[in-house]
């Protein structure tokens, strides 16, 4: 039985289509979602824009907050009976989630996220967390 | 007469020209549009007067570069070369703005024409080597000052540009007199008109800086071709910027595309100055200069600069006493490494670090991108001018 479930999500529908199924398939396992803030854009601004804040951590949970809004909706939804945990880390996106999967059980990835540019700068995510997470991946299409 | 070759290649200038306008007018008013400091319209008015003074002032030494300098025999620009040229230039801004992946107009515009001129075994490689020493120099140059400047000044520099708009336009027009006179009205304060007027400042310094690097990617094929004249090109080319700056920048003042306007108004304006006072000075010298590659290491250098400084997070914020960090840390923190505490009273967790951001790895890879639409632009050209027999080479 897997208790324990790590879901990244980047906002995109992929990701919360992941969120979806892990609700479903483990309805008893805790969940935690995990957003992943100041990844690497064409001009670097975003993560800049962080690095410069007063408060870096704040700033973070201020980005993530409204992926988590989301992601409870998604839940509250799905009449799921869990708490969502969340999780905020920085940087680039495949070092952040196999970096906090080796806490998990599992990871539930949606298998692409946003746009072109993304896909272009950061690359596959889903596919390298796959490759390199210490933990088992469920790939959601 | 004018021939209809020519027409054609002055229309292709022209749709250049237009997407220039377009590209360019974000990164030098978004930050003021975005402030409220300006209207769109006095965003791309400014852009206008400014592009057209830094093309007339400076931009026709790069223009010669281009156009004369780059190759041996400017013979190589016959008029289908130089449609050919400009085609490629318009699908490089077309990409970089269809797809978010910013692509140097300028750095197309020189492989375009390199990949000709070695199409027609025409190709100067001192000029060449020269033009790619300083893209290469350049960038560093601005990582290194902005570097600096996030490391040591920017906190102070923060603290001076805190911009606050208050409630209400922040001129109003008094025509008690014979002319109206713009006045302050009772809502603004002078630190915020200090504010408002700097953001523009730098706006127009930036439009400058476009327009000294940028008139050439529309109009040095023709001039080279010798077809059209220097100034009547500049002016032709200008005219396009300004309508591009009217119709689409209004679209991309207003997508998120804009990197800039997701920088802190600072940050931004330091980016600005720094990048826009290197573009400028190698126009001046004739280089040819990417300004999206130098503004990106601007940011990264900031945000490197200001994530590894010496002391953490918490006690900066709350003024306490310094505790050196490992300047290092960002190539001590490889992956999968647990991270070491910063400050003590915090939980014992893992605490989200600056330096987390910047991975050189991926920096460098982003920075790579970037290079990918002009190295094909060039590949493209030097393909198509060696092997389609319609040039006239």
């Amino acid at each position: 039985m897997v208790d324990d479930v790590l879901v990244p999500m980047d906002g995109s529908e992929m990701s919360e289509r992941a969120l979806e199924y892990a609700l479903e398939v483990f309805p008893e396992a805790d969940i935690t979602v995990l957003h992943v803030v100041g990844e690497p854009s064409s001009m670097w601004a975003g993560a800049t824009g962080l690095a410069l804040a007063d408060d870096l951590e704040e700033a973070a949970n201020e980005h993530a907050a409204e992926v988590f809004e989301r992601a409870r909706e998604i839940a509250t939804d799905a009449d799921a009976d869990v708490d969502l945990d969340t999780e905020v880390e920085l940087g680039h996106p495949v070092r952040a989630i196999v970096g906090s999967a080796a806490d998990h059980e599992t990871v539930v990835i949606g298998s692409h996220g946003g746009s072109i540019a993304d896909r272009v700068f950061v690359g596959n995510v889903a596919e390298k967390v796959f490759r390199r997470s210490p933990v088992p991946v469920v790939v959601v299409r | 007469m004018i021939s209809t070759l020519l027409l054609i290649g002055i229309l292709v200038a022209i749709f250049v020209g237009y997407n220039i306008g377009g590209a360019t007018t974000g990164p030098a008013f978004g930050p003021a549009v975005g402030a409220d400091a300006i209207s769109k319209t006095a965003a791309g008015a400014l852009m206008t007067v400014f592009f057209f003074v830094g093309a007339w002032t400076i931009g026709r030494r790069v223009v010669d570069t281009l156009g004369r300098d780059l190759v041996h025999d400017p013979g190589v620009f016959t008029l289908e070369a130089s449609v050919g040229v400009l085609f490629f230039i318009g699908v490089a801004l077309f990409v970089g703005n269809v797809f978010g992946v910013p692509a140097s107009t300028s750095m197309t515009a020189v492989g375009s024409i390199a990949g000709l001129a070695l199409a027609a075994g025409e190709l100067n490689w001192a000029v060449m080597g020269e033009i790619a020493i300083w893209w290469i120099v350049s960038p560093f140059i601005g990582f290194w000052v902005s570097l600096v400047i996030g490391r040591y000044f920017y906190a102070a520099l923060n603290r001076r540009i805190a911009m606050e708009r208050s409630e209400g336009p922040l001129f109003e027009i008094d025509r008690s007199g014979i002319v109206p006179t713009p006045a302050l009205t009772d809502t603004t304060n002078l630190r915020e008109v200090g504010g408002v007027v700097m953001v523009v400042a730098i706006g127009c310094l930036m439009a400058y800086s476009s327009g000294t690097s940028n008139i050439a990617n529309a109009v040095a094929p023709l001039v080279g071709s010798g077809e059209l004249e220097m100034n009547p090109a500049i002016i032709i080319g200008c005219l396009a910027v300004g309508i591009g700056t009217f119709t689409i920048a209004r679209r991309t003042l207003e997508t998120m595309g804009n990197e800039l306007t997701e920088l802190p108004l600072t940050a931004a304006i330091v980016t600005a100055t720094v990048s826009a006072t290197l573009v400028i000075f190698l126009s001046a010298i004739g280089i040819p200069a990417s300004f999206v590659i130098i503004a990106t290491m601007c940011i990264i250098g900031l945000g490197w600069g200001r994530a590894t400084r010496p002391m953490t997070v918490g006690e900066a914020v709350r003024g306490e006493e310094s505790a050196p960090v490992s300047v290092g840390a960002l190539s001590e923190d490889r992956e999968g490494e647990e991270l070491p505490p910063i400050g003590e009273e915090e939980e014992p967790e893992r605490i989200p670090k600056a330096s987390d951001l910047f991975d050189p790895a991926t920096t460098a890879r982003v920075v790579l991108m970037q290079n990918v639409v002009p190295a094909i632009a060039t590949i493209g050209a030097y393909a198509t001018f060696r092997f389609v027999p319609i040039f006239g080479l």
